[in-house]
This record gives C-alpha cells, sequence and structure tokens, in this order.
C-alpha cells in the first residue's frame, strides 16, 4: 500500500482513537514543546523554575492521563498495529512519568549548586521519558528502534551535561559509542528477524515464526544478537562494562535517572519482542537469557565489593539486580511478568532513593560520592540517615522492605517455573550483596567525619521521603501494587 | 489482637522511644516492656492446656496473589518462649545503665529485637516467620554494630550477619520450595505438616531449613560466629541475644524441620546427622569452654553446649526428647542471662574477666558468691534446680532412640561441673589477689536477678507445671 491509498482510509475519527491510545506520550511530549518555547521566551533572570514547573505540570499531566485510561478505556492496537495503549504500556507510562517527578524534584537544587543551565536538562529529561514511554508502547520492531534511539540520544547529551567536568565528558563519550554499538546489535538482529519472518509487527512475528520459520537459523542469529543488545541496555554482564563509568561520570542526579529507567525501559522492551514475538522459541532465548542473569548476579555482586565510589557501588548493585529481575523473565506466565513489574516499580524507590541522597552530598565543585562523603550523615542530618538505611536495607532484601518482597515474587516464579538452580546462585549472591550494602552504612552512622549540617531542598526532602516511606508501605502492603502488575503483565502474563 | 500486640507494642514502643530525650528512655522502656509481659502472660494464663492446635489465633490475607496469610497463634511450644522472651526483655531494659551513651537508642533497639523475635515465635506462617526471622537481625546487627564492646565489634557485627544470613537467605529457596513443591500452595504451617513432599524433595528442602537453625542454634561446626558476636555484645543485649535469640534456631527446628519433613531421606537420612552434629556441640562446646580464660567466652562456650541438649532432645523423635528440649529451652534462657549478668558484674567490680586472675572473692562479696553459687549449680544441671530435669529428659529420649547418643551426650554433663565448678571455686575462693573487688553486688542488681533464681527453683522442684502444658500440645503439633 502506498500512502496514497492509506491517507483516505485514515479519518478523523481513527487519528483521534489512535492519539488516545498514545495519550500519556502525546501530551508529555506537548509539554516538551511548551517547555522549549518558554525556555527560548523568557528571559533568563526569570527563567528558573519555570521550565521545571512546566516539566513537573506535564509528567503528571500524562500520568493523570495514564492512570485514567488504566481505570477507564480500553487499551488496544494504534497506528496499524505499530504501537499500543494496553495496560503494559500504560503501567510504565505511571512508572517513567513517576521517576521523571522524582527526577525534577532532585535536580532543581542540584542545577543550581553547581551552576547549570536548568532549562536544557528538564526538557532532556522529557525527551528521554517520551522515548521510554515509547517503547513500552512499541508493538513493531521499527517503533522499538525509535523508542529506544530518542531515550539514549537524550541521555548520551544529559551524561556530559556537566561540561567543565572531564569525567562528565568521557561518560557521553563512552555511553555514545557503547551505546551505538548496542543500538547495531539490537538493529542487526531485528533485520534478521524481519528477514525470518517477513514483518516487523510483533504479534504478525510471533504468528509466523510457529510454523515452519521456527527452525531458521536466521531467526537464532537474530535473537542472539537482539539478547545482546538488550543485555547492553539492562546492564546486565558481561555487557555491563559501560555501566559503572558512566555511572560515576555523569551528574548524579542524570545517574539516578538512568539507573532506574533505562533499565525499565529495557526490560520492557525485552518482554514485549521476546514473550510478546517469539513465545515459540522460548527455550532458545530463556537459554541466553539465563547465561546473562547468572553472570549478571556474579559480577556484579562481585565486583561491587570493592568499590570506593558509591555511584560505581550502585552501578555494579545494578548489574546484580538487573540479574535477579531476568529470572522473572524467564519464568515468564501470570507470576513471573507480575513480578517483574511489581520490582521495576519499587526498585525505581529504593534505587533513586539512595542516589538522592547521594545527591545532596554535592559541592559547587562537583560530585561528591566516595563512601568516606557519606560519614558522619547521621549527625549532619538523621532523618536522611535513616531514610538511607532503608534503602540499602531494601536492595539489600531485608524484610520488611519492598527489595524483600520482590524478590519473593521473583524466586517464587522461578522456582515455579523449574530455575532452582538461578534462584539458588541468586540467594548465594544475595548473602554477598549484604555485604557492600551495610558498608555503606557504616560511614553514615559513624561518629567521626564532617559535622556541619546537610541542608536538603523542600523538594528533594519530599522526594526522598516519600521514596523512603514507599519502600517500606509497599512491602508492607504489597498487594494494590501486585495486583495492578498481573493487570500490566495482562497482555502477556495469560489468564 | 491480643498477639498482634505482644510484637507490635515494642516495636512501636521502640520507634518512639529512640526519639525521645535519653533520660525519659529507660523508664518508658520498662514500662512497655512490663506491658508486654503483662499481656503474655495473660496469654500464657488463659491458655487452654487441653486443646490440640494453634490458640488465640489471628488471620488476615496478607498477600492473596500468593496465599501468604498474617497469621498468628501460639502452642504448647511457642507460648513458653514468648512469654521467656517478654521476661527477658524487661530484665534486659533494667539492667541497661543509664549512663551509657545514646541509651534512648540502644533501648529502642533492643524492644524491636525483641519485638522481632516474638514475631518468630507467634508467626504460624511461614513467609510470616521468616520476615520475623530476617527482621529481628536488623536491630541485632545495629546493636552489636553501634554499642558493642571490645575492639573491632563492628566486624563482630558483619560476620554474626553474614553467617546467619547464609543459612536464612537459602532458607528462602526453602519457604519458596514448600509452596511449589507440595501442590498445594500454601504456607499455612498447620497445613504444611499434613502433606509432605516427595523424599528427594524432602531431603533438599530439610538442609536449607536445618542450615539455617544450625546457623543460628549455633549447631557444631556453624558456631563461629558465637564467641566473637557474644564477646562484642554488650550485657544488657546479650540476657535476650543469648537468651532468646539462640533458641529462635531450636524453635525452627522442633516447628518446621520436624513435622514438615517426616522423611528427609536422600544420599544419607538427615534424622542421624542432626542428633550426631548435636552430640558433637555438646562435647566440643564443653571442651572449648574448660579451655577459656575469659569468662564471658567460658559462658559462651557452655551455651554452644547446652543448646546441643535441646537439639539432641528435639531430634529423638519421641515425646520425652521433645518435651525435655521444650523444657531446656526455657531453663537455657533463664541460666544463661544470669550467668552473663555475673560475669559481667564480677567484670564491674574487679576491671577483669581473666578467671586466673581473680581469687578469693567470696569473703569479701558474701551476697554475690551465695546467688552465683545457685547459677551455677542450676548450669551444671544439679537435681533440685531447673536444667537437671531438662537435661535428664533430653538424654532419656535421645536413650529411647539410640543409646549410643545419650551415651556420648552424658560425656557433655561430666564435663559441665569441669569448667563450671572451676571458675566459680578459682574465683570466689583461694588466696586473695591484687586490691580486690570495689564492693558487693548492689540491692537493685540482686533484684535484677530474684525473679530468675525463683524460677530456677520453681521449675526445678515442680517441672509438671509446665511440661503438663506441653505433653498434649507437643503431641498434636509434631505427631497425627
Amino acid at each position: 500500500m502506498t500512502l496514497a491509498e492509506v491517507l483516505p482510509t485514515y479519518g478523523w475519527s481513527q487519528a483521534l482513537a489512535d492519539l488516545g491510545q498514545i495519550s500519556p506520550i502525546a501530551t508529555l511530549l506537548g509539554f516538551m514543546l511548551f517547555a522549549i518555547v518558554a525556555d527560548l521566551v523568557i528571559p533568563p533572570k526569570r527563567r528558573s523554575g519555570v521550565v521545571a514547573m512546566i516539566a513537573v505540570t506535564g509528567l503528571a499531566y500524562s500520568l493523570g492521563t495514564a492512570a485514567y485510561r488504566w481505570l477507564y478505556e480500553q487499551g488496544g492496537p494504534a497506528y496499524s498495529g505499530m504501537a499500543t495503549g494496553d495496560s503494559f504500556a500504560l503501567f510504565f507510562d505511571v512508572l517513567f512519568a513517576s521517576l521523571g517527578i522524582l527526577t525534577v524534584a532532585i535536580s532543581h537544587s542540584y542545577l543550581q549548586k553547581r551552576g547549570m543551565r536548568e532549562g536544557e536538562f528538564h526538557i532532556l529529561m522529557l525527551g528521554s521519558i517520551i522515548g521510554m514511554m515509547v517503547l513500552a508502547s512499541a508493538t513493531s520492531l521499527v517503533t522499538v528502534f525509535l523508542g529506544l534511539e530518542l531515550l539514549s540520544i537524550a541521555l548520551y547529551i544529559a551524561s556530559g551535561f556537566a561540561r567543565d567536568d572531564n569525567r562528565s565528558q568521557e561518560a557521553a563519550a563512552k555511553y555514545l559509542l557503547v551505546g551505538g554499538f548496542a543500538s547495531a546489535f539490537v538493529l542487526y538482529g531485528m533485520a534478521l528477524v524481519y528477514g525470518a519472518a517477513g514483518t516487523t509487527l510483533i504479534p504478525e512475528i510471533a504468528k509466523q515464526v510457529s510454523g515452519t520459520a521456527a527452525n531458521n537459523p536466521l531467526l537464532t542469529l537474530g535473537i542472539v544478537l537482539m539478547g545482546v543488545g538488550f543485555a547492553f541496555k539492562v546492564s546486565a554482564a558481561p555487557f555491563h562494562m559501560w555501566t559503572p563509568d558512566v555511572y560515576q561520570g555523569a551528574p548524579i542526579p542524570v545517574t539516578a535517572f538512568m539507573s532506574v529507567g533505562t533499565k525499565a525501559a529495557a526490560f520492557a522492551m525485552i518482554i514485549r519482542v521476546f514473550a510478546g514475538g517469539l513465545p515459540h522459541l522460548a527455550p532458545e532465548w530463556q537459554a541466553l537469557l539465563a547465561f546473562v542473569a547468572a553472570t549478571s548476579m556474579v559480577v556484579g555482586n562481585l565486583m561491587a565489593i570493592t568499590q570506593s565510589s558509591l555511584k560505581r557501588l550502585l552501578a555494579y548493585s545494578g548489574v546484580a539486580q538487573a540479574g535477579y529481575v531476568l529470572i522473572g523473565v524467564i519464568a515468564g506466565g501470570k507470576i513471573g511478568l507480575a513480578a517483574v513489574l511489581y520490582y521495576l516499580f519499587v526498585y525505581m524507590f529504593m534505587n533513586f532513593g539512595a542516589f538522592a541522597v547521594v545527591t545532596l552530598l554535592a559541592g559547587p565543585d562537583g560530585d561528591r560520592d566516595r563512601l568516606s562523603d557519606l560519614s558522619g550523615l547521621y549527625r549532619r542530618n538523621w532523618p536522611m540517615a535513616v531514610l538511607m538505611t532503608i534503602f540499602m536495607l531494601s536492595l539489600a532484601g531485608f524484610p520488611p522492605t519492598v527489595g524483600f518482597f520482590g524478590k519473593l515474587f521473583l524466586f517464587t516464579a522461578g522456582v515455579s517455573a523449574g530455575y532452582t538452580w538461578l534462584v539458588v546462585l541468586a540467594l548465594i549472591m544475595s548473602v554477598v550483596s549484604v555485604y557492600y550494602y551495610v558498608r555503606v552504612l557504616v560511614p553514615v552512622w559513624s561518629t567521626t567525619g564532617r559535622a556541619e549540617p546537610l541542608r536538603a531542598s523542600p523538594s528533594s526532602t519530599l522526594a526522598i521521603v516519600l521514596s523512603g516511606v514507599l519502600s517500606v508501605a509497599l512491602g508492607l502492603y504489597p498487594t494494590t501494587l501486585l495486583v495492578a502488575a498481573q493487570f500490566g503483565a495482562l497482555p502477556y502474563g495469560g489468564p | 489482637m491480643t498477639l498482634t500486640a505482644i510484637w507490635l507494642l515494642p516495636l512501636v514502643g521502640g520507634i518512639l522511644i529512640a526519639f525521645i530525650p535519653p533520660r525519659f528512655a529507660k523508664w518508658l522502656g520498662v514500662l512497655v516492656a512490663l506491658v508486654t509481659l503483662g499481656i503474655s502472660g495473660g496469654v500464657a494464663l488463659a491458655f487452654a492446656p487441653g486443646y490440640h492446635g494453634y490458640q488465640f489465633t489471628e488471620q488476615v490475607p496478607w498477600i492473596p496473589q500468593l496465599h501468604v496469610f498474617y497469621h498468628l497463634g501460639v502452642d504448647g511450644i511457642s507460648i513458653w518462649l514468648v512469654v521467656l522472651n517478654a521476661l527477658l526483655t524487661v530484665i534486659a531494659v533494667l539492667a541497661t545503665p543509664l549512663t551509657m551513651r545514646n541509651v534512648n537508642r540502644f533501648i529502642g533497639l533492643m524492644l524491636a529485637m525483641s519485638a522481632g523475635m516474638a514475631g518468630v515465635f507467634l508467626a504460624v506462617d511461614l513467609v510470616l516467620f521468616y520476615v520475623f526471622w530476617e527482621a529481628m537481625l536488623i536491630p541485632a546487627y545495629f546493636l552489636l554494630w553501634l554499642f558493642g564492646e571490645g575492639e573491632r565489634p563492628a566486624r563482630a557485627a558483619i560476620k554474626f550477619v553474614l553467617f546467619t544470613l547464609t543459612g536464612s537467605l537459602l532458607m528462602l529457596v526453602g519457604v519458596i520450595g514448600e509452596y511449589v513443591f507440595t501442590g498445594q500452595q500454601t504456607f499455612d504451617l498447620a497445613k504444611l505438616a499434613t502433606i509432605a513432599p516427595s523424599a528427594n524433595i524432602q531431603f533438599g528442602l530439610f538442609f536449607v531449613f536445618a542450615l539455617a537453625f544450625a546457623i543460628k542454634t549455633p549447631l557444631f561446626p556453624f558456631h563461629s560466629w558465637l564467641p566473637s558476636a557474644y564477646l562484642a555484645a554488650p550485657t544488657p543485649m546479650l540476657v535476650t541475644f543469648a537468651g532468646v535469640m539462640g533458641k529462635a534456631g531450636a524453635y525452627g527446628f522442633l516447628r518446621i524441620a520436624v513435622p514438615l519433613f517426616p522423611n528427609p531421606v536422600g544420599w544419607w537420612d538427615w534424622r542421624w546427622v542432626i542428633p550426631s552434629l548435636a552430640v558433637a556441640a555438646i562435647i566440643w562446646g564443653a571442651l572449648m569452654a574448660i579451655a577459656q580464660r575469659d569468662m564471658k567466652l567460658l559462658v559462651a562456650y557452655s551455651s554452644v553446649s547446652h543448646m546441643g541438649f535441646i537439639v539432641l532432645g528435639i531430634f529423638a523423635y519421641n515425646v520425652q526428647g521433645q518435651q525435655g528440649a521444650i523444657l531446656q529451652m526455657v531453663n537455657h534462657g533463664i541460666i544463661i542471662p544470669a550467668l552473663f549478668l555475673f560475669v559481667a558484674w564480677i567484670a564491674d567490680r574487679t576491671g577483669t574477666r581473666d578467671r586466673s586472675a581473680l581469687a578469693g572473692l567470696a569473703p569479701r562479696m558474701p551476697v554475690m558468691a551465695g546467688v552465683f553459687t545457685i547459677v551455677v549449680l542450676a548450669a551444671l544441671g544439679l537435681p533440685g534446680l531447673n536444667s537437671f530435669v531438662g537435661e535428664f529428659m533430653t538424654l532419656l529420649g535421645a536413650w529411647e532412640r539410640a543409646p549410643v547418643l545419650a551415651a556420648i551426650g552424658a560425656v557433655g554433663l561430666v564435663l559441665a561441673p569441669v569448667y563450671m565448678l572451676r571458675m566459680f571455686q578459682g574465683a570466689m575462693y583461694g588466696e586473695p589477689v591484687g586490691q580486690g573487688p570495689s564492693g558487693d553486688i548492689q540491692a537493685g542488681q540482686l533484684a535484677l536477678v530474684t525473679p530468675l533464681i525463683v524460677l530456677m527453683f520453681a521449675i526445678g522442684l515442680y517441672p509438671y507445671a509446665l511440661t503438663q502444658l506441653m505433653t498434649s500440645v507437643a503431641q498434636a503439633g509434631l505427631y497425627k
């Protein structure tokens, strides 16, 4: 079909219905354009804060739209099957919009302290969030790639946002090169899958592949190449090398944002493509992912032990956490995918919270993220010390925090699906992880080190306290979020 | 709501106390602990001995998707440990010196740890049990680390946590495995006891549970965290840490490992491995205690030896043995805190815990010497005092299962007087050396141990008061 043939049949009602399906993305896009204009028009002196306000409003609006559609509207395919507004997409829309709000809340005072341009920063974050949302809504390989690039390009720039900081520049360059490399892998894999299946629409691929095409070597190679690219993006070992360097170099709010956002978006992509498009080749990609999960848990946890920089430590912890989440993806089904969504959602609060506390430590000259920089935190600002303790215990998986319940769900799914060996490995490595998470707490509660009070801006405080409260509350009462996660996983989890 | 109050009250109280001015902390802490003791005591008095099953149950759906319930209950096994925990918490808070730095945080953490331990004994749902089991580690870690004594308390604390976690994180595989492999999708302990998975699965699951409990108890050869942790722990903490937390491991054996896995046979039979380790713990603990000069370490190793008797009784798989084990859990929880308190007071008066540096204290501390005699005699199992009955019953049970176990275990009874009396004699009698103590124990300290001394006599002379409540329930809970 040519464009001329398609256009007459594409009426206004169809256009509105399609736009409705992607309305959380569309509203955010509108606000982003508005923010760009505002940033250009308003004189620099009065500009401070306005763009941040626009960004928060847009994110809140997008979140509200997603919530409304979740509750009252029927999600379905849009744009001839290129995208969808199903519950899976909406779950991630809510996640990304919440993450965006948290990021804006902690970055305002950080940017002022370091003397960085605020407007561009928030606009880049919005762009990246739009990319993530597109990724979560994508039901075509083309849209998947579109979202992937959109989110990555914005983050390449954001990682280098500290222009006078060499490490930040290095991080940006490294991220660009490795990210481009990963994108190439994904694209190559997609091309091969397209060659085997004859279509880029993911539901169509599932139908094509169920038949004779399943034995096609092109398809196996395609899975491997895409798997490698995805592993890069979730920062799973052995494709995690870029993570610590980029996390360390990038300004902390960017690190906080991408440690949660990119990971969640990449998992959404894995589920969309593998569970959605290639269910008949599950044994192949499950074996690949099981290998990646096992390596990530071992490498991430062991490497984290010796780190003296908090950003690097949390980067390796993120590698290990990606391994845990992959267990849920491999297990699949209703409980497996629901566990993945639950974990990604609560991971946002515990991991972001930890980074947010480190953000407070930053000075005008740069980030202070060595373990020793935390020393005396208890005396400088005791609520932050208590919250940091909660985040670390949650990441380590202690009950009654969300980290424990997330792991309980993931591992239950893993054992149910017959991956007991992977779960046993995960738990053995969790013991290792306790060592380095607790190591972070040692300076927090030590009686030496700085003594001057540590001030936190109201918006940062609000974001961190909210993360801390939810890190416990969603564990003590996990039911509602778990129901939501099950509903979100419905498109791929079966009844 | 009664049982919920037993763990929630100390937790909420503890959190509040951590943030109030230190000078009010102790008395508010005592108040919270006393109210908790009152509630626990009330439950014990209202407890119906003839009823086979959990009493005072509370059940609310918690995570319906995984069939997890907030399900509490007490039976003849757990009620005693709940009361013991509440009693020792009162004593521990009372024993806390007001001069301690950040005394409010210390008492807050103590109450939180006590809440966690109460939860372990009250939980009837496996996930809930696990949550409390892990959660009680957090306050214990902070107590050891921030308030620990000695040169490197942080090291002892992290060693304790990593040892315990190695066991308990693997136990999570067991918890999940019970849910999946029994095919019933339930975490309810009462239901799980009626359905056993296949022998091979039982073999594996028993291993992960038993490892966790063996480390916590601790059983030979998993005891190496204990000396450093007990050495680092401040004395008020030791009252509940040594008095109750070790029992959580033995309780786990009795509540989970024995009834849920009646036939854990695979490459070998676990039902013989664990009692063998228990016997090894009895002998090894006693020998190590003999070798110690530091009295705190001596008592710590004697604890390893005594815990061996408890586990031996549990794995006798008969009523005498298990009844004796429960009784002995209570007895040990009464004796060990008293021993640690006396060691601390002696060290306080004389400035040393080295038993070879002490001599001839009795004439100058007559009251102390008199009371300490009772505690020491109770610890080595003199008839008429509480420990004798429990140890006798566990050995009787072990004899019925296999005479060889009882015979070797009884060597521990012979060794106990060696280390206990040597310590007592050396410190209390003989030619006085050095400057001598700065005074006898105070009236307040005497009042602190009085309830423990009374209980030593009461249980020793009339053990039937406790065992009559344990018989029926132990049988009902463990044998169908």
